[in-house]
């Protein structure tokens, strides 16, 4: 049985109750707070992420979350590699801010299968992810 | 050297409000076909943004001619990469996911790029009309002289 739609479903749901209703623009936005910086992690973000990244993805060619992944674990890992990790520039005219960072134990795995325990998150000129994955 | 693409098929994209961020990271998916000599350095994971990768490589080439001696182009959803290295009028190929290093000439590698981004472009607006009059293709797709 293929759980992902639902499991979309689910996190979008929560997504919407987590941003709160009746707070305008902010109801399909779930924000990451970070003393560094705010990023917010929109729903389409989250499932672009999900779609590649998570760990029934039949996607190849890219890293993936550990088993037992959530919404929430996922956005304490983006919101400590953007508050800790190093930043740098988007690559040849992309627009944004990459920041990478070591959580010193494995969060998934690389595109060869091996061990990941690093982060890197890409995040727009509006504060948006746009991508996360473990590499 | 070989240097093509096998683009998605995509029936839901509105191509009259697409935006750059979609073109780098969510529209027009498919795969890079790319042989250097005997070295084979496609990438078939089916969601690298193609137009992104036509775009990036156009940047890489400009700043090669322009004096830098190694560029690397970053794949969107994965650490993988492609380096290129200029020396003596030629350029060094190599990945993070395929074996070995293919050399070119600098002219061949030039003429692939920019026909890559035309034949993109090309069968982007005939599958998609509504993309020849949206602003974010013609940025990253279109002549030199369109882009600016």
């Amino acid at each position: 049985m293929n759980l992902r739609p639902l499991t979309v479903w689910f996190v979008a749901f929560g997504l919407l109750m987590t941003g709160g209703f009746g707070m305008g623009q902010t109801a399909q936005y779930a924000q990451v707070q970070s003393s560094a910086a705010q990023v917010v992690l929109t729903r389409w973000a989250l499932q672009h992420i999900m779609a590649r990244h998570w760990p029934d993805s039949p996607a190849t060619g890219a890293g993936k979350f550990q088993a037992g992944i959530t919404e929430a674990t996922l956005r304490d890992m983006i919101n400590e590699a953007v508050h800790n990790g190093r930043a740098r520039q988007n690559t040849h005219g992309r627009p944004g801010t990459i920041y990478e960072y070591d959580f010193q134990r494995q969060i998934g795995t690389t595109i060869d299968g091996g061990p990941a325990t690093r982060l890197r998150v890409v995040v727009n000129s509006r504060n948006e992810v746009v991508t996360a994955f473990p590499f | 050297m070989h240097l093509d693409y096998r683009l998605n098929e995509d029936r839901e994209t509105d191509w009259a409000s697409v935006t750059e961020e979609d073109l780098r990271y969510r529209v027009a998916l498919g795969n890079l076909i790319f042989r250097v000599g005997d070295k084979d350095f496609s990438a078939t994971w089916e969601w690298i943004p193609l137009v992104d990768l036509a775009a990036s490589f156009d940047d890489i080439l400009r700043k090669l001619e322009s004096g830098s001696r190694s560029e690397t182009f970053e794949f969107t959803e994965s650490d993988a990469w492609i380096r290129f290295e200029k020396k003596d009028g030629k350029v060094s190929v190599s990945t993070s996911y395929g074996e070995g290093v293919g050399e070119i000439p600098w002219s061949e590698l030039a003429e692939a790029t920019k026909s890559f981004r035309e034949r993109l472009h090309s069968e982007i607006v005939r599958q998609h009309p509504h993309a020849a009059h949206n602003a974010a293709v013609r940025k990253l797709l279109g002549s030199a002289a369109a882009r600016g």
